[in-house]
């Protein structure tokens, strides 16, 4: 595990994404919340290496065409601040449709945030105007049985086991098509992206995908929120 | 036709899934201005994809000079990629500026850079895409006008029906005030064509439709351009030049990209011009006289701009950056100034001499990387032709100091088909690279991993400049030399690469060409072809079939040689170097004499200084 300097203090950030960043990648996300940590003012720690890279690590990649109510990502930061300053500057710095909108200082050992993160509930909306709820869920049903989704990512051939990854799946009828809310847990075999369910259970690719919540499930079920073992500020 | 200004990005977004790189069309990045209330509005447009158009620096000057202006709002438009064009006109959705997502033909002002040859036909497809009339004199009364401005205007002929009005030279202030001028013409119900010949009494500002073609016994074959009785357009137009550069704004770039782009970085332009008078080089003639920064405005520029853009690297930018009058002090601050913040400082272009390798050491530019230099010609008297005012003894210099600092990989850099190229001066280029090689395993010791790679363009005779005259090395010649240079290279160890040859030759075309040059233009895009400058996008056959269609050869067209006296299709527009200067270096170039830099003697009489009312300024003595 790498060094901590004395001064140093964690500072975990929710932030959303807008609808119309959607397709932004991951990768882009990541180096346009380096460039606002930057543009903030913030003091930040960086690593020892040539590169003096920012010590910074984000939850788990948003699939490209997803927007978020809440992405985290855990900064480390060279001298103790308060949360409220730093998510004040964060906000100020970076773009609207990234816009922070909590920030907590936490302990200064935590579990890495992208494998501590867990569960995700998902609104998707799926139009076509041949889909209704109950046929929507027979088809599901019986993805379900078979247990696997195998399926292509670019041209490379993938397969995602549902059993541990699809939690839950309410279907609701809607104006043109149905909406979904699904909870999906991740581990290191892998996560279920919902635009691959959608795909498997009815041929479509979702209009919209929406992560609308973030949490870790502890072993015994309780769901703990990332924001909840610190101190700081959230907004609404 | 005008098409009304609304928000029509709900008709795109459903496309986005189906593209590639989506991130090139969203818009909202940081530093863009959202502010577009107008009641003016112009669009700035780059004919490529955003990754390659977005760090472009002038057009950044620009977007924020008139956005900066009470009344008047700036967007930009990208030209999609074929993917998303392709799906936009089945669905029938025009081009669309990115802040607001309006149809780029609802606005009043369209600018479009003419960044190099090989983006012709993707002008042709961002106009059609646009649905704006292709032909500046058949457009109708309310469409947007449509101009052009940037580093290749210096023979806009081949393009030039397709634009109301060209700008020549720099944009600081002449795109604010042509803006000005549409806007109370416009307001004051003036017609197109009395904007059009207002617009031709502003400096810098070439209308192309004011001017006939005349093909006569003084001319080449492409003729040269006059303008129309009774129009009061200038026989010549001279460049916009700004001649107190300092004054300009040195933090330009204020976008921020989500997606990865070509020049990742903030870039500070620290000098503009170069005086060293290559004799291949368009961009030497045409953006004189040398302008320099002041050292504490770059300085505070660097750091300006990388607290506002969040950037951690930054470019000293130019022509030639390490000839800058500071360039030592500026590197040595710098460092001082961002040591430990994980800040890199690059410089774009390395001086071939010591000098040169001392500045690159200096950025600490990677060691992995290696180092890049541009000989250009394999023999002293071949470099003499071209005017690279560098010896063998430089190179040695600067490849031993190389190789001393710990860069144990070289690039050079070298053009065939230069005027007067023997195959002794092709023989030359892999014995100069093995003679670096030698030099770097002596230095390092035989077992040290010495690399050398060479890599070799086709030459390009490019309008205002001294071999404008010259005709380019038939593709059967190149290949015969491409051969040659390998046989002659007898070390292993030396990588040779060709830059393509095929692509090289549309450039030349297009470089030769006169009016009658956008036929071949308008041909070669009907029969598909776009992006030519991306090699898996280039197709020389349909290029080979539009020539044909229109009656031409494109050898014959990029291999003819001009006489020195005829009248050239460029004629008209003028960088300010006369022509008898650049006759008198034609000369000069076949008897293989050299011309000194004017920023390190004394004026050489290339004509800029006097005709456009300006000189060099630089702000100390040049090392
Ligand atoms: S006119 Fe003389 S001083 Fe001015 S750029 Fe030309 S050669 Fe240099």
């Amino acid at each position: 595990m790498s060094t901590l300097p004395p001064h140093a203090c964690r500072l975990r950030v929710r932030y959303a994404k807008d609808g119309r960043l959607a397709y932004l990648g991951h990768l882009e996300v990541m180096e346009t919340i380096m460039r606002s940590v930057r543009r903030s003012g913030l003091p930040f720690e960086v690593g020892n290496g040539f590169a003096h890279r920012m010590r910074i690590q984000f939850s788990q990649a948003l699939p490209v065409g997803a927007s978020s109510k809440g992405e985290y990502y855990d900064l480390l930061l060279s001298e103790p601040l308060d949360a409220t300053v730093a998510l004040e500057a964060l906000k100020e710095a970076t773009p609207t449709a990234l816009a922070p909108n909590a920030a907590v200082i936490l302990p200064r050992r935590v579990p890495a945030l992208e494998a501590w993160v867990d569960l995700s509930c998902w609104d998707v909306a799926v139009r076509d105007s041949s889909l209704h709820a109950p046929g929507f869920e027979d088809a599901l049903g019986r993805v379900r049985d078979e247990g696997v989704i195998n399926y292509l990512r670019g041209t490379k051939p993938r397969s995602i086991g549902l059993a541990d990854t699809l939690v839950s799946c309410e279907v609701r009828d809607t104006d043109g098509g149905v909406d979904l809310v699904l909870h999906t847990r991740s581990s290191n075999r892998g996560a279920l992206r919902p635009a691959v369910l959608v795909k498997a259970v009815c041929g479509l690719a979702p209009l919209r995908v929406c992560r609308t919540g973030q949490w870790h499930q502890d072993d015994d079920g309780t769901l703990r929120d990332p924001l909840a073992e610190g101190q700081g500020v959230l907004l609404p | 036709m005008r098409l009304p200004r609304t928000d029509r990005y709900a008709e795109l977004e459903p496309l986005l899934a189906q593209v590639e790189h989506p991130s090139r069309y969203l818009d909202h990045e940081w530093g863009a201005c959202d502010d577009q209330r107008g009641p003016f509005h112009a669009c700035l447009i780059y004919a490529d994809v955003y990754e390659v158009g977005q760090p472009n620096l002038g057009l950044a000057i620009l977007y924020n000079e008139l956005n900066q202006q009470e009344g008047f709002s700036c967007e930009r438009a990208f030209l999609p990629w074929v993917d998303m064009a392709d799906l936009m006109r089945e669905r029938d959705i025009p081009l669309l500026s990115l802040e607001t997502s309006s149809p780029v033909a609802s606005f009043d002002l369209v600018g479009i850079t003419l960044a190099h040859e090989l983006v012709c036909t993707n002008i042709v497809e961002t106009l059609d895409l646009a649905k704006i009339t292709l032909r500046a004199t058949e457009r109708d009364e309310d469409e947007p006008l449509v101009i052009a401005g940037g580093p290749s205007v210096w023979n806009c002929e081949p393009v030039a029906p397709m634009f109301d009005a060209v700008l020549l030279g720099d944009g600081e202030g002449a795109w604010v005030e042509i803006a000005r001028y549409v806007r109370d013409a416009r307001e004051q119900g003036v017609a197109r064509a009395d904007i059009l010949a207002g617009l031709s009494r502003m400096a810098g500002v070439y209308v192309p439709s004011l001017y006939d073609v005349v093909v006569d016994d003084t001319s080449t074959r492409w003729g040269y351009a006059v303008p129309r009785p009774g129009s009061g357009a200038p026989e010549v137009v001279y460049k916009h030049c700004v001649n107190d550069f300092a004054a300009t704004e040195p933090v330009a770039q204020t976008i921020v990209p989500y997606m990865g782009v070509v020049q990742d970085r903030f870039a500070v332009e620290v000098l503009r011009g170069c005086a060293r008078g290559c004799r291949f080089c368009q961009a030497g003639m045409t953006y004189r006289p040398v302008r320099e920064r002041p050292a504490d405005q770059i300085l505070s520029a660097v750091h300006a701009g990388l607290r506002q853009s969040g950037y951690d690297e930054c470019s000293l930018s130019s022509l030639s950056t390490t000839d800058h009058s500071e360039c030592a002090n500026i590197l040595s601050q710098l460092n001082r100034e961002l040591s430990g913040k994980g800040v890199r400082v690059s410089i774009p272009s390395q001086r071939l001499d010591s000098f040169g390798v001392d500045m690159a050491a200096a950025v600490g530019s990677s060691r992995r990387a290696g180092l890049t230099f541009a000989p250009e010609a394999g023999s002293q008297r071949l470099r003499d032709v071209i005017n690279k005012n560098v010896t063998e003894e430089d190179l040695d210099n600067a490849a031993t100091n190389a190789f001393r600092s710990g860069y144990r990989r070289m690039k050079l850099y070298f053009m065939m088909g230069l005027p007067t190229e023997t195959d002794d001066d092709l023989r030359g280029i892999p014995q100069l690279a093995e003679h670096v090689l030698a030099l770097g395993r002596k230095i390092l010791g035989p077992r040290a991993k010495v690399s050398v790679s060479i890599s070799v363009a086709v030459f390009v005779p490019k309008s205002h400049t001294p071999f404008q005259w010259a005709g380019q090395l038939p593709l059967e010649e190149v290949h015969r030399r491409q051969q040659l240079m390998i046989h002659a290279a007898s070390d292993r160890a030396l990588r040779i690469s060709y830059h393509g040859s095929w692509p090289s030759l549309i450039e030349g075309v297009l470089s030769k060409m006169g009016r009658r040059g956008f036929d071949l233009v308008y041909e070669a895009w009907r029969r598909g072809c776009r992006f030519d400058a991306w090699t898996d996008q280039f197709r020389f056959d349909a290029w080979n079939d539009a020539a044909a269609a229109v009656g031409l050869d494109l050898q014959d067209v990029a291999c003819e040689e001009f006489d020195v006296d005829a009248r050239l299709p460029w004629d008209h527009t003028s960088p300010g170097v006369s022509k008898g200067y650049l006759q008198r270096e034609w000369r000069k170039a076949t008897q293989a004499q050299v011309t000194a830099d004017c920023t390190r003697t004394t004026c050489t009489g290339c004509g800029v200084c006097p005709t456009l009312d300006t000189s060099n300024r630089l702000v100390g003595e040049r090392a």
